[in-house]
Order: C-alpha cells, then structure tokens, then sequence
C-alpha cells in the first residue's frame, strides 16, 4: 500500500470504527469504547507513521491522491499534506484519541456516544488534508453534525439551547464560504486548492472580485475561530459540551477556522489579504483583549477557559495577518500548542467536575491540599497556557507578536496592545491558580481521590508535547517553515 | 412493439390500479395485497421505463429523452417504495386498496406529465395527477378537518388548473399550434400576461408562494400517508413540466425572469420563516415544501439547461428524504410531542429520520448539500448571486426548525407517547432505504447527473 492511500485510511478509519461502534449489541455496550481506542489508536500510529515519512525539506503537496469523483461538476477526491497539515492532522489524531481516553466512564448511551466521537475524527481529519474545495467543504460541514448531537445528548443542563446555537451559528457562518467558493469555481473553472493558490499568486483575480469572495470566506472561517463579535456561540457550547467535545471544539474545530484562512484565504485571494490584514489584526486586537477581560470576570472555571481561547486565538488572527514568515510561523505554533494547553485544562475542569460536581471557582479553592497531583496539573496547565517560557504557549505568542512587529500592513501600536494582552493573560491565569489551586481548601474539595492512572494517562502525552514543543520549537516548526516560507514567497514578500 | 413501450410503463400503472381496486375479489382475506400488487406493478413499470430508452410518440406530443426518463424512473421508483410502505404499515381505517389504486392513478398522470410536450396533454396530464390527489387528502371521510382540507386544495387547484389553461389558451393562440416546442410569444403585454397565467397555476400545483396558503391547512387536515405521497412524488414530474414550459416562454419574454425571481424569493422566505413555530409535523413539511419550491426556483431562474437539470435533480433530492420523514410521522405521530424520545423507542428509525431531516437542511455530503451545490453553481452562473446568497442564507435558517424534530427526537427523554407503535419490517426497510438513497445519491451523484439530458 503507497504512502498516499495510508493518508485516506488515516481520514476514514474512524468512520470504519464509527459503524462498528454504533453496531454494538445493546447487551455489551462496554465494547464501544474499546471499538473507538481501538481505531484512534490506530489512527494514530498510522499519523506517527507518516510524519515519519514526510519530506520535511520539501514545501510542496505530499503523498497526494487525486482521482475523479464527480465528473459533471469538476468535484475530484483530493488528499494531500503540506507541513501545515501535517502538523495539525497530527494534533488531530492525538485529541482524537484522548477524547476517547478521558471519555472512559462514559455508559449513557455509550454505542452512539463513541460512534459520534469517532465520525466527528473523520470531518477534523478530513479538514486539514482536503486539496479539493468541496471535498474541503464536505468534511468543514460534516463537523457540525456529530458536534451537534455530543453537545445536545451528553451536554449540561442548557445543552439544547447550546447544540442549535453552535449548529445555526456555523452552518450560517459557512454558507457564505459556499457561495464564495463556487464564485471562484465560475471564476477561475476549477475546485482545485493547489491549482486555486497557484492562480492567486499569479494574480489572474481582479482585486474587486478578491475583495468580496475574501469577505465571504472571512464570514466562513471567523465564526469558527471565534473572531470578536463572532464569538457568542463558543461560551455557550464550550460550558454545555461534555469533556472530550469541549476539547475537540477548543482543540481542533477552532483550528479548522484559522487554517481555513491559511489554506483558502491567503493562497487564493493575497491581494485582498493585504487589504483586509490591518482591519483583521484590529479584530484580532480586539479578540485578544476582550476575551482575556473577559476571563477575568468569570466565577465558572470552565467559561473562564473558554474566553481564553477566544484571547489566545486571536494571536493566532494576528500572526496570520502579519503575513510575514514569522507570524504564520507563530500562528501555527499557538494553534498546536492552545490545542495541547486547553486540552489539558478541559481535560481537568472535566476530571475537578467530576468529583466536586461544580465548576465554581469559589467552591473549588484549594485544589492542591486534597489532590496535589491533579493541582500541580492545573498549574502546569496554567503557566503553558499564559505562555511561559520553556513550555509550549510561549514559542508562538512570541513569533506572532514578533511578525506583527515587522510586518509592513500592521501598525505597531496594534502589536503593543496585543503585548498587553500577554500580560492579561498571565494576571488572569494566575489570579485563577491562586484561587483554585492554593487557596484554602473548600469543604467540596476536602477529601476527595487525586487524579487516576486512566486520567493521567490521558494527560501524559499533551504535558510531554507542552514540553517537547516548548524546549524545542525545531520540533515542531522543522515541519511547518518551508510551507510557510513558500506561502510567503507566494504573497509577494508582503513583509 | 417499437416506440410503444415508450408509453408502457403508463399502461402499466394502469392495470395495476385497476388489478388493485379489485383486489378484494381476487384476494377478499388480503386487505393490503392492492398496495402489494401496485408496489410490483410500478417497480416493473420503473424497469421498462429505463430499459425502454428515448424517443417520440404521437406526432411529437409525448417524448422521452434522458432527462425525461430520470424524472419518471425517479417517480415510478418512489411510487413503488411508497405502496411498499403502505402494504407494510397499512392505514389506520383501512380502505388499502383505493388507497393504493389513487396512488398509481396520480403516479400515471405524472408520467404524462413528465413526457408531455404539448399544451393540451400537459393540461390533461395535470389533472390526471392532482385529482386523484383531491381524494387521498380527504381520505378520512368522516374527518371535518381531512374534509376541509381536501376542499381547500381542491378549490385552489381547480383554480390554478384554470389559471394555466388561460394562460395556454393564449400561447396557442399566438403560436397557432398546440405544441409546447412550437410556442410563440408576441412582443408586448399579451405575451406577459400568457407567461404570468401559465406560470401562476404552475406555481400553485408546486405549492411555492404566494400561492402556497393551502398546503399548510390541507396537510394538517390530511391523513399523514397522503401527505407523505402527495407532498412529494407528483412535484417530480411537476418541477419537470414547470422546467419545459419555462425553458420555452423564458427566452421569449423579459418578464419571466423577474417572476420566477420573486416567487423564488417569496418562497424561500414564506417557506422557512412560517416553518418556526409548527408544532404538527404535516404543518411544518407543508412550509418545508414551500421553501423547498423556492430552492427549485432560483434553478429555473437561471434560465440555462444547467439550472434546470439542477433543479430536477433538486427535486428529487427534495422527494426522497420529504416522503421518508413523512412516512415515520405517518408511523410514530404527528406532533413534535409524539416523536419525543424516538430515539429511545426506535433509534434506528430516529437516526434514519435524522440524517433525512439533516439532509433537507443541506449538509454534505448528502442529496440536499449536493443539489444546492448544483442550484447556486448555475444560478451564480446566470449572474443571480445576491438570489444565490439570499438561498444558502434561508438554508442555514432552515436548520432551526428541521433541528427541532431532531431535538424532540433525541435530546428529549420520555415523551408523551408510550411505547413504540408496533413497527412494521417492510416499513421500517422503505424508511432505512430513503435514509441510504440520500447518501448515495449525494455521495455518487454523477450517474444520475449524467443521465439528466435535456433533448428537445
């Protein structure tokens, strides 16, 4: 079997697992979980296996396949990996995993709960290795689905309401990217994503018509990141969801938005890129800003991650619209890494929740006399997630404020604030670790059992990558530099 | 034999409804075994269909090319799936047999309809169609509201019936021939009020606005198998027709743009917005249908063959998982309220209504994501972008209120409804098997796509 068909294995073994979980007899519904860790496992080596194999010298589109699948429309079955991908494929295939892990316990339907974990791998693999831009559109809508239905069955107490709103938020977010997809179809005659960013950097699009299909993309991908003002749905859904889909949204649906403008946006449309970077890096400014404020007004530990994200995601936007080598660079390492970070600190709001069964921030003081493992985790956590030096959260905040520094489209006062921002997250992150891991022990906390060996397993392998990533950057970065170089190259030298 | 098997299928239909209605004769203990024969009479009719290829027949009136012959293999097919879920689950007052023959009756007149391509068959076809349809709406004669809403669509139909003829009436008065290809408009008023005529009963057989008032009253009244037929296998051949005429008055005046523009646009917004706060399932595919009539618009809209072709494969994109959902509202209850808790009850059912309703909603890589994509790729091609984004807009506003069946059927415990009605096998197989076609058909759409050529 060629490398290029072990990709589409890696994208739909989960589905293989998703069917044979949702056929598990009702008299042993024990098998489902064993069904899901089973194919994540494998899906995983099988990702491990690849990276192994990838070219990490080379810029270009790897272990490709493109075979017809709708002649009339143009549409072809299209796969392949550049560094980018491949670094957030594998963040996908290790979430996917751990979702399974720290969804051990989990009994309430359980056939259909791993089947849909498992069809939910599909879609975020699918996004990161799609080069053709319906087959990139089928797996950005298929997400929504099986999101859907973790959040709305195995959700909070408010989790209907929260379900329809991430549902109808995103599936109206992505409409417009369909229009504006099919626009440039008409335009240019082809669905190709290789073929798309070729034609952009060649400068075959006017500007005017690269204005309003960047717009449309920009609606696409800026619900799903969550850019300000765009941003209502992810609080709701992230404090409704059940552990594992609160990582996977954090960890990966976020990320789906945030390559979609790596992938599409600059590649395809870079004259309009420049246009609307400084407008873009304000709304990321601002996203920096107002989700760390607003974290800091959160009493509820797992909201109060949630707008972190929307304040770490929005360096993500920054170093994006730098369009310089070292933002992009940083972008995608603080993708990978808030993928790590606030996976691990959804894993263990999860783990706190549920022993004490509140997420009160006020009720849970005192985390480390009780469980001194499980509180020295969250502090770990924390210290990653304001971006520490040494740990992984550092590497890419910085590349990204150092792109923005030098980028020529983003004034430096804009990158002054965002520093600012770094501040705030720290204020915030550490006010949160002073109150719930020091702190005096809460009547709720007292007592209860330190973190399992099936919790810290699922832990493990995210504190190793915080570390590995954070001493290292090579590790990571050694992937992803010569795409980003080429796709800087392909913008003209816009820094 | 030659071009005569080109109209068998319709001679078909034809025995099976008269072998159906006298079933009881033949077979007095058997009351479904009318909806067993007809089920085996339109699949046999589907087969000849395919196999008997293109062609003309009586001087140009009836003909049959690849886009023909998709859109009556597509009705033969859905009409034998559906008598099978009759013969399976069967009625609630029984009488499976008329049931059974109105079905293959209006299945025949939309055949005709399908390869009608003469002003006066198309008309006769028509009729042939929606009477039929009159009595399976009122079908539960001892029901007022069944009653009332069998009157209402009666009343409108006749009308809309009328409507078209007027408008024909002018057509083949201008052009001095009865056939559809040899139309001619005279420049000026006449020529649009003939076009608005022809379009406004075309409009009303499809239920799109602003004539779409009757279908909400005439489902909640109806019995729920009627609705599940009525709401979606005729509109097949009826898209079809409306494609044909269009594709011959469009070009001849300017007016016809801006009326399919308006009503594509009043469709989807009645359609969908109206849609919210239904609680009855019959009510709230009736406004369902409505916007989906919208959808189908903005393909004829377009003006072009891509447009139309899209919007026949829309169509029944549209049918298949419309009469699937009605058919477990027709099993398991019509209020949102009875279908709470499905999943419990009956998960399969539930997830094969799910990825149905799902579908409606356009969500890849199903039947409806991949006929939209279709729809606004040849609308976007006519110029009509801002009608294109006004529709993938009403799409993302559809998800609320398919997503409230979801809702009642999976996130809600309990339920008023006690235990599962007693499923039928066959029934459950008809619903699973329009569960997978809107998978397949989205997943492999190229063959179908491919056999949608237009001839003449």
């Amino acid at each position: 079997m060629g490398m290029s068909n072990l990709l589409s294995v890696v994208v739909f073994l989960p589905l293989l697992g998703a069917v044979i979980s949702a056929l598990v007899p009702k008299g042993s519904p024990g098998a489902a979980k064993w069904v899901a860790a089973l194919t994540s496992g494998l899906g995983l080596a099988l990702t491990v296996w690849l990276a192994a194999a990838f070219d990490r010298t080379a810029s270009g589109m790897q272990f490709v396949t493109d075979v017809v699948w709708v002649q009339q429309a143009g549409i072809h079955y299209h796969l392949g990996l550049d560094g980018i991908s491949i670094a957030m494929l594998g963040l996908s295939s290790l979430l996917g995993l751990i979702a399974v892990i720290a969804s051990w316990k989990i009994t309430d339907r359980a056939p259909t709960y791993f089947a849909m974990l498992l069809l939910l791998q599909v879609g975020m693999n699918g996004v990161f290795v799609a080069l053709d831009f319906v087959l990139f559109y089928v797996f950005w809508e298929l997400v929504l689905v099986p999101m859907f239905f973790l959040i709305g069955m195995w959700g909070g107490a408010r989790r209907e309401y929260a379900s329809i709103k991430f549902f109808i938020y995103t599936l109206a977010g992505s409409v417009f990217m369909l229009v504006g997809m099919i626009a440039l179809y008409l335009q240019t005659g082809t669905f190709d994503m290789v073929e798309l960013a070729r034609l952009g950097a060649g400068g075959t699009l006017g500007l005017g018509f690269q204005n309003w299909v960047f717009l449309a993309f920009f609606l696409g991908f800026a619900v799903k990141v969550p850019v300000f003002p765009l941003h209502t749905w992810l609080p709701d859904a992230h404090v409704e969801a059940p552990t594992a889909a609160s990582v996977l949204l954090a960890g990966i649906l976020l990320k789906m938005g945030t390559y979609g403008f790596i992938r599409v946006s600059l590649p395809m449309l870079p004259d309009a890129a420049r246009v609307w970077a400084p407008w873009i890096a304000v709304l990321a400014v601002i996203s920096i800003v107002y989700g760390a404020a607003v974290a800091f007004a959160q009493t509820d530990l797992k909201k109060l991650v949630a707008y972190s994200s929307v304040s770490h995601m929005g360096f993500v936007m920054l170093g994006i619209f730098s369009l310089t080598a070292a933002g992009l660079n940083g972008a995608i390492a603080v993708m990978f890494s808030h993928g790590v970070v606030t996976g691990m600190l959804f894993l263990i709001v999860g783990m706190v929740y549920e022993r004490t069964h509140t997420r009160q921030i006020a009720d849970i003081s005192g985390l480390s006399s009780a469980m001194p493992v499980m509180g020295g985790l969250l502090a770990f956590a924390s210290f990653a997630s304001l971006g520490l030096p040494g740990l992984s959260g550092f590497v890419g905040e910085f590349l990204s404020l150092i792109g923005s520094w030098q980028s020529t489209v983003i004034p430096h006062w804009m990158t002054v604030i965002a520093a600012v921002g770094v501040l705030l997250a720290a204020a915030y992150t550490l006010w949160m670790v002073l109150r719930v891991v020091l702190g005096t022990p809460s009547d709720v906390v007292r007592g209860l059992p330190d973190a399992s060996p099936r919790e810290l397993t699922a832990l493990a392998p995210l504190i190793a990558l915080t570390l590995v990533v954070g001493l290292s950057w090579s590790s990571l970065l050694s992937f992803v530099d010569p795409a980003v170089k080429a796709l800087v190259a392909a913008l003209g030298g816009a820094a | 034999m030659g071009t005569w098997t080109l109209i068998a299928p319709e001679g078909l239909l034809l025995a099976g409804a008269l072998v159906a209605l006298f079933a009881d004769v033949l077979l007095p203990a058997r009351e479904r075994a009318g909806a067993w024969v007809g089920a085996g009479f339109a699949a046999i009719a589907a087969a000849v269909s395919v196999a008997a290829g293109g062609g003309t027949l009586f001087g140009g009136q009836f003909a049959i090319d690849g886009a023909t012959q998709v859109a009556r293999a597509a009705t033969l097919v859905l009409t034998a799936v559906f008598l099978a879920w009759l013969a399976g689950a069967g009625l609630k007052r029984g009488r499976v047999r008329e049931f059974a023959a109105l079905v293959l009756f209006a299945a025949l007149g939309s055949l005709l309809m399908a390869a009608a391509r003469d002003w006066i068959v198309l008309l006769l076809a028509l009729e042939t169609a929606t009477m039929p349809a009159y009595v399976l709406m009122g079908f539960d004669r001892g029901d007022d509201r069944s009653l009332e809403g069998a009157l209402k669509y009666f009343l409108l139909s006749m009308v809309a019936s009328l409507l078209f003829l007027y408008g024909a009436s002018f057509v083949i008065g201008m052009s001095g021939s009865t056939l559809l290809a040899a139309s001619r408009l005279q420049p000026g008023a006449i020529g649009v009020v003939a076009a608005a005529f022809v379009f406004a009963g075309l409009l009303a057989k499809l239920s799109a606005a602003p004539f779409q008032w009757w279908s909400p009253d005439a489902y909640a009244g109806a019995p729920s198998p009627a609705v599940a037929f009525v709401s979606s296998v005729p509109k097949i051949a009826g898209l079809f027709a409306f494609a044909r005429v269009a594709a011959v008055l469009a070009p001849q005046t300017a007016a016809a743009g801006p009326l399919l523009v308006a009503a594509a646009v009043a469709s989807m917004l009645v359609g969908n917005l109206a849609a919210y706060p239904q609680t009855d399932v019959r009510r709230l595919m009736a406004y369902s249908g409505v916007a989906h009539a919208g959808y189908l618009l903005v393909g004829l809209a377009a003006g072009t063959v891509a447009g139309a072709q899209a919007a026949v494969f829309y169509a029944i994109a549209y049918a298949v998982p419309s009469m699937g959902v009605m058919l477990v509202a027709a099993q398991y209850g019509e209020t949102l309220d009875d279908l709470r808790g499905l999943a419990t009850r009956r998960p399969w059912v539930a997830w094969a209504t799910g990825l149905m309703l799902v579908s409606l909603v356009g969500v890849p890589p199903l039947a409806g994501f991949v006929g939209k994509l279709y729809l606004f790729t040849a609308a976007m091609r006519s110029g009509l972008v801002w009608l294109s984004v006004l529709a993938v807009l009403m799409s993302a506003v559809s998800a609320g209120f398919y997503l409230r069946v979801i809702r009642a059927m999976f996130f809600a415990a309990g339920g008023n409804a006690g235990p599962a009605a007693r499923g039928s096998r066959v029934a459950s197989a008809v619903v699973a098997s329009c569960a997978i076609a809107v998978i397949v058909i989205g997943v492999a759409s190229s063959p179908l796509m491919g056999a949608l050529a237009f001839g003449r």
